[in-house]
């Protein structure tokens, strides 16, 4: 045992000798030298990690915590990863912060784009919208069109990086939540979540809501408890997630998004049961 | 009103006050200086007939070529500025080809004229910003025979760009009285042969020059043998046919 | 997502039982880009044409590796007809793959089959689609869409007409093919007892006196039957079939679609 954990578990040379890198390139240590054509480096820098959503009866709610991550570090503490749209749509970003900014511009601009053409797009009261009747963008609408920018940016080989939940109501005022990555792929389910959500928590939701019909009978508060619990599952066990967190419900009423939510009653008694787990005295 | 008009004729993109565009217009007149062309559909097929001017006794009459295959089903007859169809001609092939090899079927016949219209246009820019490829409109008029899934069909396609379908039609010179002489003679129970007899019926009238075996060409497209120009031996047959001939 | 977590930081600490591992990488020299632009959204499809209709079928579950993105993620697609919803489509298009590729492909697909019917005024013939098709794919030879298609429909003789593609547009009319993840699970299945390979008239002789027995047209309920079956064994044996199974059958009536349960473990 040495005092680099990187090489625990590893071959150790002074036994099986050094490692033959011979088929590794040049650059990284081996013999090989590949004349390959290089591109620009893509990796995702200052990361945001897991957002989940669930439907429910009349709507949906979506949770992100406020950390952006550079590495291991845990860089910004007041990231708000829940980006509203418009009174009808909201849209979680995971992955790289940068990029996620640029899509918040995009998005605020086709904002402004969409008010030119329905004025009253962002009427202030109800009443307003009932008068003039103008179609609002829906979250469908929404995320057509996200998912064209990111498979767009994909096949130019230059991905935005984020894994983005669309959430919020479709033209027909039903729920609707759908899924786009780096990759361009899109998906939609009753429940969602993106990173290591997709592991931690994305089981737990589906308990809440196997299906379609099982999120037309959840009612909007057992929905955000089951995201609530989640989130309290993720900052248990994802190292690069905090314990103050975004969490949007966006139905009929339209959006209501709190920014600075804590996760309540933690218990980390599991926690001296596992090893690797805080300071282990055995 | 030669005064009036020549402000607004100059412009090949420029409506005059009553609306009009006068180089379409004028270019309308280049067809009626043409040489006669006519098509006749019939239930099994369409006949092409022109008349080939022969200018002097010198000219080898094989050389005038004023009916063209497009494809092997669809083919057409020309008259106006013979150099101006070929550029329309060429987009019509390689429109056919290009559906062909796209579609592994062939181009229907109204496609086709549809393709050769879009073209004649484009002296002017496209609405989606295509380039001006031309520097005035075409001058020559097609008559467009085929053979299609629909059955056999004429077109009439003008240098403005418009088309339409005819069971009979005259373009040219000759073409008023042609045409004339088609409405009365046309009927819809024609066979392929008395539809090329009517035909070169049709061209002898209006024509200045006696009509023989070498100063006219025929012709046709069917089910089973497609697009077909008529060879000097056929020709003669169906000069034979004619009455006074 | 996984790729997310695929990427590591790139570091230089200590440990590496071979020699030097990130070397004289950090100086300016140039280094390979990490950007994959495809992933596998696991999944099957299935097509078999009779006499007068085509079926094809597809699970509907999506995956990204060991994760199941969603339980209902249809692969199969209306080509043509009106509207966003290609009202009174004759020709379905199923694709499995990479599952953006195959929503793009759709969309191009689509789009083409509606411009045709304007240009030419008329329906297009699956005939036609089926060359076009492979054009498209073709078309992206160097940066391929990632996926299988089948196409089906009727063809001019109300027969059941079905062309099966690999992902660079070589393309081929079939009795019936089945792609994706389970397909050389199903496809030597759709083999015996489509085509009926291996199959031999038990009222023949032995040895060399075996005839074997001919294939035909099999009638719709047989194929529909013979397409669960394949799907619920698929679903045994392969981790990323289940959750579904969708069904769209052609006729001269138009398209009917069916859902049915399948396991969802």
């Amino acid at each position: 045992m040495n005092h680099f954990p990187e090489a625990w578990g590893r071959p150790r040379d002074d036994i099986y000798g050094s490692y033959n890198a011979s088929y590794l390139p040049q650059s990284r240590g081996g013999l090989q030298s590949h004349h390959q054509p290089t591109t620009h480096t893509q990796q995702p820098i200052v990361t945001g990690t897991s957002v989940l959503a669930l439907k429910f009866s009349t709507g949906v709610v979506i949770a992100a915590d406020n950390l952006a991550s550079y590495g291991s570090l845990a860089r910004f503490t007041d990231v708000h990863r829940l980006k509203p749209f418009n009174k009808r749509a909201v849209v979680g970003f995971g992955g790289d912060v940068s990029d996620m900014q640029y899509l918040d511009r995009l998005l605020n601009s086709l904002d402004v784009e969409e008010n030119y053409t329905s004025p009253t797009g962002d009427a202030k009261s109800d009443d307003d919208r009932a008068l003039v009747d103008a179609p609002l963008m829906s979250a469908k609408n929404l995320h057509t069109y996200l998912a064209k920018v990111m498979y767009k940016r994909r096949t130019d080989f230059n991905p935005l990086w984020n894994a983005l939940l669309v959430c919020g109501l479709d033209e027909k005022d039903q729920p609707f939540l759908a899924s786009a990555d780096l990759l361009g792929t899109t998906f939609s389910a009753p429940s969602m979540a993106t990173g290591f959500g997709a592991h931690l928590a994305q089981p737990l939701l589906r308990r809440v809501a196997p299906d379609e019909a099982a999120t037309q009978e959840l009612s909007k508060e057992k929905a955000v408890e089951a995201i609530k619990e989640c989130m309290k599952v993720l900052f248990y066990r994802d190292a690069r997630s905090m314990n103050e967190y975004s969490v949007a419900v966006i139905d009929q009423s339209g959006v209501e998004l709190k920014e600075d939510e804590k996760l309540e009653n933690q218990s980390w008694a599991f926690a001296d049961r596992i090893k690797g787990y805080g300071t282990q005295t055995v | 009103m030669f005064i009036a008009r020549s402000e607004y004729d100059r412009g090949i993109n420029t409506f005059s006050p009553e609306g009009r565009l006068f180089q379409v217009e004028y270019s309308l007149e280049a067809i009626k200086l043409g040489s006669t062309a006519i098509g006749v559909s019939t239930s099994s097929g369409v006949v092409l007939g022109v008349e080939k001017r022969i200018t002097s006794s010198l000219l080898e009459t094989s050389s005038v070529e004023k009916i063209v295959e497009i494809d092997r089903h669809i083919g057409c007859a020309m008259s106006g500025l013979q150099a101006d169809a070929r550029s329309m001609i060429e987009h019509a092939r390689v429109t056919s080809q290009s559906h062909e090899f796209h579609y592994n079927e062939r181009l229907g016949v109204e496609s086709c004229t549809q393709a050769i219209c879009d073209l004649a246009l484009r002296f002017g820019e496209g609405a989606e910003g295509e380039e001006s490829i031309m520097s005035r409109p075409f001058g020559v008029a097609l008559l467009i025979a085929g053979f299609d899934e629909e059955g056999p069909s004429l077109y009439h396609a003008e240098p403005s760009g418009t088309f339409y379908r005819y069971d009979a039609k005259a373009i040219g010179s000759g073409s008023e009285g042609a045409q004339a002489e088609l409405q009365n003679e046309f009927h819809k129970s024609l066979t392929l042969d008395e539809a090329e007899v009517m035909v070169l019926k049709t061209l002898k009238q209006v024509m200045e020059e006696k009509l023989d075996s070498k100063n006219v060409q025929l012709a046709s497209v069917t089910k089973e043998k497609g697009f077909r120009i008529y060879g000097d031996e056929e020709m003669e047959g169906v000069v034979g046919r004619l009455e006074g001939n | 997502m996984a790729s997310l977590f695929q990427q590591s930081m790139p570091s230089t600490g200590p440990g590496y039982s071979f020699a030097s591992a990130p070397t004289h990488h950090s100086s300016s020299g140039p280094r390979q880009h990490a950007f994959y632009p495809y992933t596998d959204n696991g999944g099957s499809t299935l097509g078999i044409s009779g006499a007068t209709f085509t079926i094809l079928a597809g699970d509907t579950r999506s995956t990204s590796g060991y994760n199941i993105n969603s339980r209902y993620a249809p692969k199969l697609f209306r080509i043509g007809g009106d509207g966003p919803e290609n009202e009174g489509a004759r020709i379905v298009l199923s694709v499995v793959g990479f599952a953006a590729d195959g929503n793009a492909l759709k969309e191009r697909l689509d789009t083409m089959v509606k411009m045709y019917r304007y240009q030419h005024g008329k329906e297009i013939s699956v005939h036609a689609c089926a060359q076009r098709l492979s054009h498209i794919l073709y078309g992206k030879r160097f940066f391929p869409y990632y996926v299988t298609a089948i196409l089906g429909g009727l063809d001019d003789e109300g027969k059941g007409a079905l062309y099966s593609y690999d992902p660079v547009g070589s393309y081929e009319r079939e009795q019936c093919r089945a792609a994706g993840a389970a397909s050389s699970l199903i496809m030597p299945f759709l083999d015996n007892q489509v085509n009926l390979k291996n199959q031999y008239d038990p009222a023949s002789g032995e040895g060399l006196e075996k005839v074997m027995r001919v294939p035909e047209p099999l009638p719709q309920e047989t194929v529909e039957q013979l397409v669960r079956d394949a799907f619920t064994s698929a679903v045994e044996r392969h981790i990323e079939v289940g959750d579904g199974l969708q069904m769209m059958i052609i006729t001269k009536e138009g398209v009917q679609e069916t859902f049915t349960p399948l396991k969802k473990d």
